[in-house]
């Protein structure tokens, strides 16, 4: 019998076994391994909570070969870590850079040395950016697909096989998030030159209040929300850029800041050291201070 | 006709093929599992459906029902084979092909005692389980199973038997003793059954 039914099936497992060649185990704990994506020859991008030993880091090539691997770089804030591979060779896996809701995906992983092991699902919501437990991401993809253990660091595949993100149960309270691909991909190549990922980093305590429609009238623009600083830290880049408790932060680099979530989303680690506009409303009046940002210690 | 109405057909198709192969076993006491004809008169389920019972009863599709024998127990791959009458009974297709992480797999059975339930998913894992006996290769699928699945069969896009489904972990992870496995068993039940009719 040869139908539609078994040509979905046959391409399901296709993309399966496309992806499983770039999917390793990965040995950084004691408890279960967990999984990686082998993303250039010689580096791997996984989970960074799987990593719980910087030292005796192995892994498990889908051909078997087992190897040992070295932590180049780790980033808590998005929970994704990148290793290097010394005498082995991977296959790279080919990134997926967009998803749309709806559609077919495999969630892969590699926690024991039986072979590959998957689940099927559709991207269920995206979103983002996320505040993690350590920092945040700019975007997100949740899927139903079950993340069984060891899943974590393991790719969500698309039916062609690419990556569409990468697996994580990291961000705690039992949720399963998937990291896009192109965002996961960006941060493993920082991670892989410069070992670790910067943030931007003001040195103030802030809390969202609502603006008034006198406030709104002197920016001259409908927002409904800043941000009230309620401490500054001393000797901190907000203090050396004249910031003072009681301004409302409603702008940084000419984008509007009416939460936390766009304060976060503004601090990345590209303007870190550069000195970058803040608008704010003092005595509602609004004023623009050039603060050059932190790297977040 | 649209992709999805082409699925639908074909999903229709494997369920008249597979729906005269899929028995319900019932020890007599509480819960019922099921089973997959093999021909011959023969009838596949797990051990733990069985239960010690000699004999069991037999339900088909087309409301037949019989008292069958227990002619063969494996406690260490968890299966068992009854006898019914062999008049003309259809026989299920069981897969030679080895199987595939991601292809797509359906679990056919009674579960919670709702008769004919189809329920569909991937093949997660070619795997094995420490069992009691030692180590016994094993599928595991993403498919939703409850009691009542069990000797029930896992199925290929094809509608051919990949396993027999015999366990649940957490609802929607389902293992399943593989077609290679059943082919030995029953390969092993027909000599047996030979050499005794030979005695």
């Amino acid at each position: 019998m040869s139908n539609i039914l078994v040509e979905l099936s046959n391409s399901l497992a296709a993309a399966t076994e496309k992806a499983a060649a770039s999917t390793l185990l990965v040995n950084a704990r004691r408890r279960m391994p967990a999984s990686g994506i082998a993303f250039a020859p010689d580096l791997v991008l996984t989970a960074d909570h799987v990593i719980e030993q910087e030292q005796d880091i192995t892994v498990l090539l889908p051909d078997g070969t087992k190897a040992v691997a070295q932590l180049a770089g780790r980033d808590p804030g998005s929970d994704l870590a990148v290793l290097r591979l010394e005498k082995v060779r991977a296959t790279p896996a080919e990134p997926a850079m967009q998803a749309s809701i709806g559609q077919l995906v495999l969630a892969l992983g590699r926690p024991s040395d039986a072979g590959i092991e998957a689940s099927l699902g559709v991207v269920s919501a995206m979103g983002g950016p996320l505040r993690t437990p350590q920092g945040s991401i700019d975007k997100y993809i949740r899927t139903d697909a079950t993340p069984y253990p060891g899943f974590s660091g393991g790719p969500l595949v698309d039916a062609e096989g690419q990556v569409v993100g990468v697996n994580t149960s990291g961000f705690g309270r039992g949720v399963v998030l998937t990291i896009p691909a192109e965002y996961a991909w960006k941060v493993a190549d920082q991670l892989a030159r410069s070992g670790s990922v910067k943030r931007g980093y003001l040195g103030v305590r802030s809390e969202a209040v609502e603006l008034s429609e006198a406030a709104q009238k002197e920016l001259k623009r409908k927002q409904a929300s800043g941000l009230l600083l309620v401490s500054v830290e001393r000797k901190s880049p907000a203090e050396a850029g004249q910031l003072i408790v009681g301004d409302i932060l409603v702008g940084i680099n000419g984008q509007p800041v009416p939460d936390h979530d766009a304060l976060f989303a503004q601090l990345t680690g590209d303007v870190v050291g550069k000195s970058v506009p803040m608008e704010v409303l003092r005595g509602g009046k609004p004023l623009v201070f050039m603060v050059e940002v932190g790297a977040r210690p | 006709m649209k992709a999805t109405a082409l699925l639908n057909a074909a999903l229709d198709e494997l369920l008249e093929r597979i729906r005269p192969v899929l028995a319900l076993v019932s020890n007599g006491r509480r819960g019922a599992g099921a089973g997959v004809l093999a021909g011959d008169g023969l009838v596949l389920t797990n051990l733990h459906v069985v239960g010690r019972a000699h004999t069991v009863q037999v339900l088909l599709e087309d409301g037949s029902r019989y008292d069958a024998p227990v002619i063969a127990r494996d406690p260490h791959v968890d299966l068992a084979l009854l006898q019914i009458p062999a008049n003309g009974h259809p026989a299920a297709v069981f897969s030679s092909s080895r199987p595939r992480p991601g292809e797509l797999v359906y679990a056919f059975g009674h579960p919670w005692g709702q008769r004919n339930v189809l329920t569909g998913g991937v093949l997660s894992a070619v795997t094995s389980l420490r069992g009691w006996h030692g180590e016994v290769p094993v599928l595991r699928a993403d498919v939703q199973l409850a009691p009542g699945n069990s000797g029930g069969p896992l199925l290929n896009a094809s509608g051919e038997v990949i396993g027999l489904n015999a366990m649940i972990f957490g609802g929607d992870q389902s293992v399943a003793i593989p077609a290679s496995l059943i082919q030995s068993f029953l390969a092993g039940a027909r000599k047996n059954q030979r050499m005794q009719a030979a005695l």
